[in-house]
């Protein structure tokens, strides 16, 4: 409960946001286990491949978006102006 | 407190962090997450109540909660898509925090 906790919380105060997009699917494998604890297994099947695995990779897909997609002075326009 | 109220007190300590990120933290990419930390707590709740139904598990919450894993994705899939939409919208590349916090 404890580690679920400080999970998250670093998840959203993490400076960095791939630091918290990696503390994020962490807290989803933690959730994960925590509910093969609570004898719910096809939960926790589901939590580590969907919850974890494909909401992580679009947290990704978005944050490499933002960090080199299209936009004003951006570097695309830095190579077509050159 | 048996083990099943543990966890229903941390789905719902889950369900406050998530709250607070969502109202507090301005970055959308951030929000984004303190929803699916909130949706995670109340999911924790439902599983964790549905333990203290005498005569085993129940399975209906859980159903609801599978349902609601899935749902919950594809919710994510289409905020992040209109996240990446605005932020080209507006020609903003930074993913640094803007505002106070």
């Amino acid at each position: 409960m404890v580690t679920l906790w400080v999970l998250a919380v670093g998840a959203i105060s993490q400076a960095g946001l791939f630091k918290s997009v990696v503390l994020f699917v962490t807290m989803g494998v933690v959730v994960a286990v925590a509910w093969a604890r609570l004898g719910a297994a096809d939960l926790a099947m589901v939590e580590v491949a969907v919850g974890a695995g494909i909401t992580g990779a679009l947290f990704l897909n978005t944050l490499g978006h933002l960090e080199q997609g299209p936009g004003k002075g951006g570097q695309g326009e830095d190579k077509a102006r050159l | 407190m048996n083990s099943s109220q543990i966890y229903v007190i941390a789905g719902a300590g889950l369900v406050s962090v998530g709250l607070f990120a969502w109202v507090v933290r301005r970055h959308l990419v951030r929000r984004m997450m303190g929803v699916n930390i909130l949706s995670t707590g109340v999911f924790m709740v439902l599983i964790g109540g549905a333990r203290q139904v005498e005569g085993g598990p129940d399975g209906v919450p859980q159903a609801m909660v599978l349902t609601g894993i899935v749902v919950a994705v594809s919710a994510t899939a289409l905020g992040l898509a209109l996240i990446q939409r605005i932020y080209d919208q507006r020609g903003e590349r930074s993913v640094e925090e803007r505002g106070p916090m």
